[in-house]
């Protein structure tokens, strides 16, 4: 039996981050919009792909020479998920900050 | 890329290594991100934040909890690994990653190379000396009690005739390094007293609190007090109250006694001078936390665990409320070589997974191991 418990404040932002554009991500931008650290960014993508709320994959550099990066996406459960769950109010903006 | 860029990749490569493989290709995705990034102070926060993560996830500290936030059946929540590292090894490892973050923090802050080599050097030392204690505990060449004892005599010597600053006597000199002995033996009283209960042991704890008394230590004494009184809420006994009562006893003359050294740089008030670098910063406040992580573990040694968290978090209290040394993280060697000593309070594999027989079991004075793994 699935288990459903309100989502973190943190998994909101991140949830929020990933809906803005509905395209792919990296990591990196989505600590600095969802304002959370790597450290809680990587547990809740994993555990998001683990329900079939996010799609990963790796993409080849855009520039030679760069490392391939894992980019991330919504599927459309994970866009319903992030319409039930919105953001807390005045957590979700883009801060340029990372934690 | 530049020395400033390559540590945080380094610390991120070093931490993947401590996923277990289902989250093998996180570590991967977020060692790609970095090198995709500049040398920025985010990049540092990036890299410390995911050890962090690396490090609960090798302790399975955060095995349970990531099945939680988004809601998953029971029955694969009931699937969680086994922990990476047995208890001992992963304290290890939080102490290490402390102490590195330590350094890191006084890269950032210019300290003098010499500090960070003396920290460095504490904590090789420190991994020797427990290692030491533990086979030497384990194989009967050494009694927790009497060395228990030993050690609070050795602190009353230091606070009778040790070096004396501001009417405060509790260095020794050794070489050119001046060494806090009561940071070293403190901690390492109050998780043998956990570990083995007994009039020895409880002996060695009223010393080292009338050595603390003395000197006067008011943040170690503290942190002594902390640790005992909690032993006595979680594990209720005649001994486990005597010796709290000792504990807040000497504890409590530290508070009438003047103590007041003032603050060393690099060493006292770091949780707030670091800041002038927010990276700095977050480095030490992740170093501070990690030394109490292991503590928040389960098992048959809570109770040990227990004392052990209550002292480390008594010392980083007194650190932030005084003069006092900030451990690991801060400048000085004794409270490394200490926590490295203290993590005989863990078993040196976990008692869940293999066979009692291969534990080094501790055991109330007096008694033989068999009596534990036959008592339940």
């Amino acid at each position: 039996m699935v288990r459903s418990r309100s989502l973190s404040p943190q998994a909101r932002r991140l949830l929020a981050a990933l809906a803005v554009t509905g395209g792919w991500r990296h990591g990196y931008d989505l600590c600095r919009e969802a304002g959370i650290l790597s450290g809680t960014l990587y547990p809740l993508l994993a555990r998001l792909e683990a329900q079939g709320y996010l799609d990963a994959e790796w993409r080849p550099p855009e520039t030679p020479g760069r490392p391939s990066r894992h980019v991330y996406r919504l599927t459309v459960a994970g866009r319903r998920l992030a319409a039930e769950n919105p953001a807390p109010q005045g957590a979700a903006e883009p801060s340029g900050r990372l934690a | 890329m530049s020395l400033i860029h390559r540590v945080p990749l380094l610390l991120v490569r070093l931490a993947r290594s401590w996923l277990p493989p289902d989250l093998a290709r996180w570590g991967e995705a977020a060692e790609a991100e970095l090198r995709t990034t500049g040398p920025t102070t985010q990049s540092w926060l990036f890299a410390v934040a995911f050890v962090g993560w690396a490090l609960r996830e090798a302790a399975g500290v955060a095995a349970p909890s990531r099945h939680r936030a988004i809601g998953l059946s029971e029955d694969a929540r009931a699937m969680t690994r086994p922990p990476l590292f047995a208890p001992r090894a992963f304290a290890g490892l939080c102490g290490l990653a402390a102490v590195i973050l330590g350094l890191i923090y006084m890269a950032m802050s210019d300290a003098p190379p010499a500090y960070l080599l003396i920290n460095a050097g504490a904590a090789v030392f420190g991994v020797l000396a427990v290692a030491f204690v533990a086979l030497a505990l384990k194989r009967g060449h050494l009694g927790a009690g009497p060395l228990s004892l030993a050690l609070g005599v050795s602190l009353l010597a230091v606070s009778q005739w040790g070096i004396a600053a501001d009417g405060v006597t509790r260095w020794v000199s050794i070489g050119p390094l001046a060494i806090q002995p009561g940071l070293i033996i403190a901690p390492l009283a109050a998780v043998l007293f956990a570990r083995s209960p007994g009039p020895w042991s409880l002996m060695g704890i009223a010393v080292v609190a009338m050595a603390l008394a003395f000197q006067p230590d008011r943040g170690t004494a503290g942190a002594v007090a902390a640790g005992m009184m909690a032993l006595a809420l979680v594990r209720p006994s005649g001994l486990t109250r005597l010796a709290a009562v000792a504990a807040a006893a000497g504890f409590a003359v530290t508070l009438v006694r003047p103590d007041a050294s003032p603050a060393m740089p690099f060493v006292d008030q770091i949780l707030f001078t670091s800041f002038q670098n927010p990276a700095a910063g977050v480095a030490v406040l992740l170093g501070a936390g990690l030394l109490v992580l292991p503590a928040l573990g389960t098992g048959r040694d809570q109770d040990t665990r227990v004392v052990f968290g209550a002292v480390w978090v008594g010392l980083i209290v007194a650190a932030a409320l005084g003069n006092y040394p900030t451990p690991l993280v801060g400048y000085g060697g004794s409270a490394i070589i200490g926590y490295f000593l203290s993590l005989i309070a863990f078993p040196r594999q976990d008692r869940s997974l293999c066979n009692v027989a291969d534990h080094d079991v501790p055991r109330p004075e007096g008694t033989s191991g068999l009596l534990l793994v036959t008592t339940p």
